[in-house]
């Protein structure tokens, strides 16, 4: 076992990694920028380096600062988290040619996988069923176009480099399709550095689910079950679920089965999550493979009891894996809402500024994974997660009720601050949700429906006032 | 109040006059006035702070110049606020360009704007560090060959006017 990892990363999910370490009794080194001086994983670490200024491409970003951080600590591993540099193949083999140990897949496994019209067409042939499209990058907008008209419409462009929900479009007419190449290339080229991109068929009322994957260096691969996270908006994932519900007999199944059959054809090492859309007729099809640690990991933590973090240390330590596939049970519900610091009245705009109150909930079956605390300055350099919270129960409407109850007791307040918690209480509470017949279409339908009902009230209250003008003139 | 007492607390003050007289002619004596001085009646208690880079002949650049009006002592001109030469990056901090060179500056030089003062290595880049303001070096702060995080002090420059200065 190492005796001292690096942990590469910031707010929640850098203190999730170390205290992973901690209880491993591994020293943990935490790397901050200017804007995290005095952020919760710099108090919890035994040892940080300031790396850089507030900007991500000169701290987190930055491979000379953390390599040179984890050189003078006496790191032998560094845990990238997710974000930042845990998808970056480069990264990975920098730390291998310094002999410090990248807690992740092998740079050439990572390489493969990241690029993503590639990796379509090597799972295709490993045998994973993937969506009429693409068999690799795009070279101009009259391909995409004939490719356009061979899947049908409504067609999805992706960025090859891209990840995180980014660099996508949905394109529903013939029309709309050069402008949607253009744009989104000039999109991928800005935020990926690489502006290739690929075609696929888009299914609509669709839902997201994933099987999480660890394989060790010896050679076995396990999945830990699936997540349903078919709750997003603009392909950001806000709720979370483990297990999957209302799925057909089989269907699981067959996704855990075809995760560790595409693990396995790439003699992929750590842990991975391979990302499903499932139709409305309950077909499935490959999406893209996560070569990293998921935000929503927690569910799934919740529903095995596997510490996911502390088993991606152990097997990059070059330990097997402590159990076997029919060793992992998984038990009850786990929901998770991401918390965010944005306004949902202003189209989800970020809502930064310091925390004058911020106590999560507790009580039996809570999780919160967060890094805020009152007196924190969520500043504008970085994403808007402020916490995760999680729950598990015995089955889902003890586990929605209880996220209710969670969110309920959640206080956070601040000038300027505003937070999803309303929202996501909302959204727990619609009929789609609450029955389990909700797509990733859920959050729109939600706009649409608030829309509505302000029209209708609106309305309401002018033939109201209509009538009582009438009652009134009648009267006079 | 009783004579006896009203005597000693005559005396009492008068002894605690005399220690500020003391106080404040000791403060007037030395270049770095002292933070803070608190002086405590009754069991007589005086607790002096100094600032922290007195040892190092400076004062922090960031701390005010404290104590001026109440000692009505004549303003320091070592009271000025220092420079410091910070680290751009993460890496190892190296006084010469090679370990055959000479340093790149010593105490007591005067360095221009843009003049090479040290080199940090990171992933074996050198990267020359240059002075952003001109002044004298009164202290390096990093000893040679040290790790050194971004934005840590490396070297104190002790502001000068730069006319005065002859250019090379």
């Amino acid at each position: 076992m190492f005796s001292t990892v690096l942990v590469a990363n910031r707010g929640e999910i850098a203190l999730r990694v170390a205290r992973a370490c901690r209880e491993l009794g591994v020293r943990t080194v935490a790397v901050y920028s200017t804007a995290d001086r005095d952020s919760a994983v710099v108090r919890f670490a035994d040892e940080s380096v300031h790396i850089g200024p507030p900007p991500s491409k000169s701290s987190y970003l930055s491979v000379p600062a953390i390599i040179e951080a984890a050189a003078q600590t006496g790191a032998q591993a560094i845990h990238p988290g997710y974000g930042f540099l845990s998808e970056d193949p480069d990264f990975a083999e920098i730390c291998e040619a310094h002999g410090i140990v990248f807690i992740g897949p092998p740079a050439h496994v990572m390489q493969q996988l990241g690029d993503k019209a590639a990796a379509r067409t090597l799972m295709a042939q490993a045998g994973l069923p993937v969506l009429p499209g693409s068999t690799g990058a795009l070279v101009s907008a009259a391909e995409a176009a004939d490719l356009a008209q061979q899947v049908g419409y409504p067609v999805i462009l992706k960025a090859v480099a891209g990840g995180g929900g980014r660099g996508m479009a949905v394109v529903r007419s013939p029309d709309d399709l050069r402008l949607a190449y253009n744009e989104t290339r000039a999109h991928a080229r800005a935020v990926f550095g690489d502006d290739r991109l690929y075609l696929e068929r888009f299914v609509d009322d669709a839902r997201h689910i994933e099987v999480q994957v660890l394989c060790d260096t010896q050679g076995s691969t396990v999945h830990l079950g699936e997540r349903d996270c078919s709750v997003q908006r603009r392909h950001q994932k806000l709720i979370e679920e483990a297990p999957a519900p209302r799925l057909p007999e089989g269907l699981r199944e067959a996704m855990w089965a075809a995760a560790v059959r595409g693990a396995a054809a790439v003699g992929y090492v750590g842990a991975a999550t391979f990302e499903f859309v499932v139709t409305p007729d309950h077909e499935f099809y490959l999406m893209e493979i996560n070569c990293r640690l998921q935000v929503e990991h927690p569910v799934t933590e919740l529903v095995t009891g596997i510490d996911i973090v502390r088993e991606q240390i152990t097997i990059a330590a070059g330990l097997p894996l402590s159990f076997r596939q029919d060793e992992i049970v998984t038990r009850g519900v786990a929901v998770e809402c991401r918390v965010n610091a944005e306004d949902p009245d202003r189209d989800f705009a970020p809502a930064p500024g310091l925390l004058t109150d911020f106590t999560p909930p507790g009580g039996p079956f809570v999780r919160v994974d967060t890094h805020a605390y009152a007196g924190w300055l969520v500043g504008p350099d970085y994403d808007s997660l402020l916490a995760k919270a999680a729950v598990w129960a015995p089955d889902r409407p003890q586990a929605l009720a209880r996220m209710d109850r969670a969110l309920g007791e959640f206080r956070v307040d601040g000038p300027g601050v505003r937070t999803t918690l309303g929202f996501l209480r909302r959204t727990l509470a619609h009929p789609h949700f609450q029955t389990a017949r909700h797509t990733t279409g859920l959050v729109s339908r939600m706009s649409v429906e608030a829309a509505e009902s302000a029209e209708a009230a609106e309305a309401a209250e002018a033939a109201e006032s209509a009538a009582a003008a009438e009652g009134q003139v009648t009267a006079g | 109040m009783k004579p006896d007492l009203e005597q000693a607390e005559r005396q009492e003050n008068s002894a605690l006059d005399a220690v500020c007289r003391s106080v404040a002619q000791l403060a007037r004596s030395t270049p770095h006035p002292p933070l803070r001085i608190r002086m405590q009646d009754g069991q007589t208690t005086v607790e002096v702070e100094w600032p922290d880079r007195v040892r190092n002949g400076q004062r922090p650049a960031d701390e005010p110049s404290p104590g001026d009006a109440h000692l009505d002592g004549p303003p320091l001109a070592e009271a000025d606020e220092l420079n410091y030469v910070r680290a751009p990056m993460v890496g190892t901090f190296y006084h010469a360009g090679s370990p055959d060179d000479q340093p790149y500056v010593a105490v007591g030089d005067v360095v221009l704007v843009g003049q090479a003062v040290g080199v940090v290595e990171a992933m074996k880049m050198m990267n020359t560090i240059t002075a952003e303001a001109a002044g004298r070096v009164v202290e390096i702060l990093t000893p040679n060959a040290h790790p050194v995080e971004y934005d840590q002090r490396l070297i104190a420059l002790e502001p000068v006017d730069e006319d005065t200065v002859d250019r090379p």
